[in-house]
């Protein structure tokens, strides 16, 4: 992964001191609280419903088992012993005090981590695939591109005060495990007609009140144009993106008032004019970044391992773990290991300190020192070798990381919501835990197949309830919180938005209302191999509608 | 109509506070119950006083909140403010071990 230089360093140290500073001066009344605001957004502190919340960037997802250490000594040190992991793979910690955020900042650059542009109208952190590098279905890995956006957009000037919040989201595969088509640019690397890896670049998705799909703005960019076209891009939006509504200011909105053809040739016109300025990436500077993302030294294994696969015969609650939390790697010999986050037991993303260190040492045991983050909420050991597989599902177990749901109805995605979030208007927590509760039953969630069924608190959408096959939205009605049901949605390379089905359920009828909707589905799938999505695009609303409202 | 109460964060542990006044002094307390509840002139009064406490740099962003008499105190009217007031509705994460509370204390365990 990637190594700060000694710039890199020095920058994070006196950015925390800068932000010490501040932290005291506002301590001492020497700034108002909307002198202080700006600031402390810019260092991702939020002020929420109950506390002071931290957002803490993680890079594209990527941590060390070192970093991962830190953030446990960070949650036990400065919060209440836990972290949330969002869905922008980033890690909240929702109780820090004010006085002690210096500190925090100051432990995670010792690390090199920070919480930098996770706030404010910025670029904000760069996701990408959890599988990078190590995907078999990968056309090139991303990181290195994502390292390249880090460094381009962090501190940029130009770009400090854009007409609202910017995501970028970067895949480098044919399975989008990135959502790249609801982020404000998504790019996905592909081979182009020379036989040379490029970009399709899809600009305008996200979620929100408006949500929408990106649409494909150049269907092939050369990566030594990356940066110059994000520049453009940029530009264009910090131009004429809306600065005076608040809910029209994302470029989503920009896209679509403007029009996709008469869009693309505004970038088009801006980038002609700076491509070939500094930032034209030459081979390399690809090339050193590239450096840092080298594959390990892979042992030559065979594909093969007895004990793992006695054991799959053997014991039912190891296969079922290894048939939905393993996956092929593209090293003979190793396989990508997801650990669940959606236990029974825990809030969706939610980590204890404990649980944080002693993922840290398996990382450190059985897979090269890393974990990646996932915009699903779980985390991924992506270099486990076949033969370490038994010991590692045991310890996984012992910890409560090991629910076989990875992708299927109880993973579910959910924002904090009310009892959280300042903006949240119901929540969300409780009704995955409930909805996770009622289905907890291995052999129906492995029947009801791939499905994905996500909480959003919130018209903002945190909880990306749009794009999940099965969306919930929690709202306010008459001060009584009412779920609205939205069917079809998809984040990956199908994307699609969801629709609603109909009026929204009280708190007390949702859990059943999910119920009903699965019922149609098992009831009418063509057989098991179709999906709730597939079978959904087939049936439309009318089934569905039926059963719920009659 | 109900009667109202000053709430705010305190500035230094971000952490939500009631205003309470008692023999013209006010304080800021974590428990909605022992809150100062008014209208009209007293509450009045009760927005001098959390206005003087955001110019103290004890608080910020102080509002009113609805409320009612319950069995033991008063309560927030809505569900946003009843769970601000008690806390969030779920059980936080927590560890097993006592010992964990501290990196010392877990190495020691």
């Amino acid at each position: 992964m990637y190594q700060y230089s000694e710039q890199d360093h020095q920058l994070l140290l006196e950015r925390v001191e800068q932000f010490r500073g501040q932290v005291q001066r506002r301590l001492k009344g020497q700034l108002s609280e909307d002198e202080f605001k700006h600031q402390r957004l810019r260092n991702g502190l939020y002020l929420q419903l109950h506390a002071y919340m931290l957002r803490v960037a993680i890079p594209y997802g990527l941590l060390s088992a070192e970093q991962m250490r830190t953030l446990a000594h960070i949650a036990r040190k400065y919060d209440k012993g836990y972290g949330h992991f969002s869905t922008r793979q980033n890690i909240q910690y929702n109780w820090p005090k004010l006085e002690d955020v210096p500190n925090i900042l100051d432990d995670l650059a010792a690390v090199e981590m920070h919480a930098i542009q996770t706030s404010g109208n910025c670029i904000r952190n760069t996701t990408s695939d959890p599988l990078a590098g190590v995907a078999r279905d990968e056309v090139e890995d991303p990181r290195p591109y994502c390292e390249l956006i880090r460094q381009w957009s962090t501190f940029h000037p130009e770009f400090n005060f854009l007409p609202r919040k910017f995501k970028i989201a970067v895949t480098g595969a044919v399975g989008d495990r990135a959502a790249v088509a609801v982020h404000d640019i998504g790019l996905k690397l592909i081979q182009g007609p020379d036989g040379e890896n490029g970009f399709e670049v899809y600009v305008g998705g996200g979620l929100g009140r408006t949500p929408m799909i990106g649409k494909l703005i150049r269907k092939y960019l050369p990566k030594e144009d990356m940066l110059t076209y994000l520049e453009a891009i940029l530009r264009v939006y910090n131009q004429l993106g809306r600065r005076d509504n608040l809910y029209k200011a994302r470029i989503k909105i920009l896209v679509h008032e403007t029009g996709e053809e008469k869009f693309r040739k505004l970038i088009e016109a801006e980038w002609q004019q700076i491509k070939a300025t500094g930032l034209y990436l030459r081979e390399q500077d690809i090339e050193r970044i590239k450096g840092f993302f080298k594959d390990p030294d892979y042992q030559e294994l065979p594909d093969t391992d007895a004990d793992f696969e006695n054991l799959l015969l053997s014991d039912p609650e190891f296969g079922r773990w290894a048939d939905k939390n393993i996956d092929q790697h593209k090293q003979s010999g190793y396989r990508i290991v997801y650990l669940s986050l959606k236990s029974v037991n825990q809030p969706p993303g939610d980590v204890t300190a404990d649980q944080m260190d002693a993922i840290a040492d398996l990382a450190d045991k059985y897979s090269l020192g890393q974990i990646r983050t996932t915009h699903r909420q779980n985390l991924v050991l992506s270099d486990v070798q076949l033969k370490d597989l038994v010991p590692l599902w045991q310890e996984l177990k012992a910890l409560d990381l090991a629910t076989p749901n990875y992708n299927h109805l109880t993973d579910i995605i959910s924002c904090p919501g009310l009892d959280f979030c300042a903006l949240a208007t119901a929540r969300s927590i409780p009704i995955s835990q409930a909805i996770t509760e009622r289905f907890d039953n291995y052999d129906f969630i492995n029947d009801l197949g791939d499905l994905s069924i996500n909480i959003s608190g919130c018209i903002n959408a945190c909880g990306h309830h749009h794009v999940a096959n099965i969306g919930i939205l929690g709202v306010n009605k008459k001060g009584e919180e009412v779920y609205q049901l939205t069917l079809g949605g998809s984040a990956r390379e199908d994307a699609s938005i969801g629709k609603i089905i109909g009026p929204a359920f009280g708190a007390d009828q949702i859990v059943d209302a999910i119920g009903d909707v699965l019922g149609v589905y098992l009831e009418n799938r063509e057989d098991p191999e179709e999906t709730f999505l597939t079978a959904y695009r087939r049936l439309g609303q009318a089934p569905f509608k039926e059963k719920l409202y009659g | 109509m109900a009667l109202q109460v000053y709430t705010a964060s305190l500035l230094k542990e971000g952490l939500v506070a009631y205003l309470c006044l008692e023999d013209g002094a006010s304080s800021w307390t974590s428990d909605i119950r022992g809150a100062t509840a008014g209208d009209g002139d007293l509450l009045e009064t009760l927005k001098i006083a959390a206005e003087k406490a955001e110019r103290d740099n004890l608080i910020i962003a102080p509002y009113v909140v609805d409320v009612l008499e319950a069995e033991n105190g008063w309560k927030a009217t809505t569900k946003r403010e009843q769970i601000r007031a008690d806390g969030p509705t779920i059980a936080l994460p927590r560890d097993a071990s006592a010992a964990s509370t501290t990196d010392e204390g877990r190495k020691a365990a």
